[in-house]
């Protein structure tokens, strides 16, 4: 069993690369001076390219993140065609992430298809932000940012012309958190393992699902990690993946949750900042009114799908799969999601019965 | 005198706290620190094996299995089926959400006891 993953991209061998580019950007040519693997990305492959293009409309030098679906996708995740479909929708509507430039749906270019997006700078690291030692000093700014481009990104509905691009991805049939169960269930019901207290909280979730909000779009992994802060400013939104129609909450409540808080715990949003700086924000951009204990239900429902997503990434390895120790210690994790979930629903029946 | 075999003999647990020890204290600081992370992962696994050991992590799973049924035939999957189906609920067992917390809590002092302190829980 190895820990290390296959690679897509072979720096030694950009010819491919280069001549796909060349033709897809209508250059007379393109040079890729450098191809540099860039740390994270537990799902995909991120590249830091440096990129010289002659002719056509990117003619000058630019940095470039070519981004690939990496040898084992989540099956919950967008493909990059999907993914590039949701970016150039949030850069239209205004909505803070770095230029999506192409996709290339191919797999035969590198080995994988790929993305092509203007490379920002700034750290993403959820643990390094959350510890630095000025955070209070840029964290409630940051939270209020992330709160105002949460709110352009759940502007965006179906049947708006601003998400014509988005009619591949599909409306749930049932309200949204019901849904959601039903397809966390889904997802668990091929697992190797049993998890009686997930059950119990998906069960706690589907008979106590809040009214739904209209139907938006949800960013799906809105979190600290995927996002980057340069010089105390938010720069970026990133991973966009799990992008999906769904109620607006989700993602509140998915920022808020205490496993996405990487130990700053009082520090309700995102390990950054206090939850009612980000939520106030948020609804003071927003058309919504939010209920506090909408959110905590949401965050039951953040530590289940964490929960789920965990037993799912042990069965990668139960099943035979790569990265075997890391996979393997994640699918010991589910236990400490339902923990939170069951502490959660504890909270909130004694806040409903007392 | 009577002298005991079993005296002087080492325990796999003592042996495991050995290895992950001199993971820490002397293969840490000469490793490249890209490779530090896979070395946390691979001292983790071997403290949960340790704790695996000396814990007896499956006794409130099998409380509750007893309550449920009382045939004998419980398994976590069955539960877990018949808790999504609506068979077993709040009501019956009447204690059932303490139950399964205190599965949970059982697992978490072989898998993250740090994580019960940070939840103010008992390791």
């Amino acid at each position: 069993m190895s820990t290390s993953r296959p690679r897509t991209l072979d720096p030694a061998n950009l010819d491919p690369l280069v001549t796909y580019l060349a033709h897809a950007l209508g250059a007379e040519r393109v040079r890729v001076s450098s191809a540099e693997l860039l740390s994270g990305g537990a799902v995909q492959e991120n590249w830091s390219l440096y990129v010289e293009v002659v002719g056509g409309p990117r003619a000058g030098s630019a940095r470039w993140v070519l981004r690939t679906d990496a040898a084992a996708r989540l099956p919950v995740s967008l493909d990059r065609t999907g993914e590039f479909a949701v970016l150039q929708t949030a850069n239209a509507a205004g909505v803070r992430i770095a230029e999506p430039i192409l996709e290339c749906a191919d797999a035969a270019v590198i080995g994988a298809p790929f993305m092509l997006q203007a490379f920002l700078a700034g750290t993403a690291q959820a643990r390094r932000l959350v510890r630095t030692p000025d955070l209070a000093a840029w964290g409630g700014d940051v939270a209020v940012e992330l709160a105002h481009q949460l709110a352009k990104i759940h502007a965006i509905r179906p049947g708006l012309n601003s998400a014509e691009r988005l009619s591949f991805l599909p409306q749930p049939l049932l309200p949204p958190a019901r849904a959601e169960v039903a397809r966390l269930r889904g997802m668990l019901d091929g697992a190797g393992e049993a998890r009686p207290a997930l059950e119990y909280a998906l069960t706690w979730l589907d008979q106590n699902a809040p009214a739904p909000n209209p139907l938006c779009l949800v960013h799906g992994d809105y979190r600290t990690g995927n996002y980057m802060v340069a010089d105390g400013q938010l720069s970026a939104i990133l991973d966009w993946e799990f992008a999906h129609w769904g109620d607006p909450l989700e993602d509140i409540g998915w920022f808020c949750a205490r496993c996405w808080r990487f130990g700053n715990d009082a520090m309700e949003a995102g390990g950054i900042a206090r939850r009612d700086v980000f939520v106030d924000a948020y609804v003071h951009t927003s058309d919504l009114s939010v209920r506090p204990a909408d959110i905590i239900y949401w965050e039951v429902m953040a530590a289940v799908k964490w929960a789920a997503i965990a037993v799912l990434q042990g069965d990668r390895y139960r099943k035979g799969g790569e990265d075997a120790i890391e996979l393997v210690l994640t699918g010991l994790m589910p236990s400490e999601m339902e923990l939170d979930a069951l502490l959660l629903i504890e909270q909130l029946e004694g806040t409903q019965n007392g | 005198m009577t002298r005991n075999p079993q005296s002087r003999r080492i325990s796999s647990e003592t042996l495991i706290q050995l290895a992950v020890d001199t993971l820490r204290s002397d293969i840490r600081p000469a490793i490249p620190a890209e490779q530090r992370y896979t070395l946390a992962m691979v001292a983790n696994a071997l403290e949960i094996a340790r704790r695996d050991m000396v814990t007896d992590g499956d006794s409130a799973l099998w409380d509750l299995l007893d309550a449920v049924y009382p045939d004998g035939d419980g398994t976590a999957e069955r539960l877990a089926h018949d808790i999504r189906h609506g068979h077993v609920h709040d009501g019956a067992p009447p204690d059932l959400r303490a139950l399964l917390k205190a599965i949970v809590i059982g697992e978490l002092r072989i898998r993250n006891p740090r994580f019960l302190k940070s939840r103010e829980i008992g390791g």
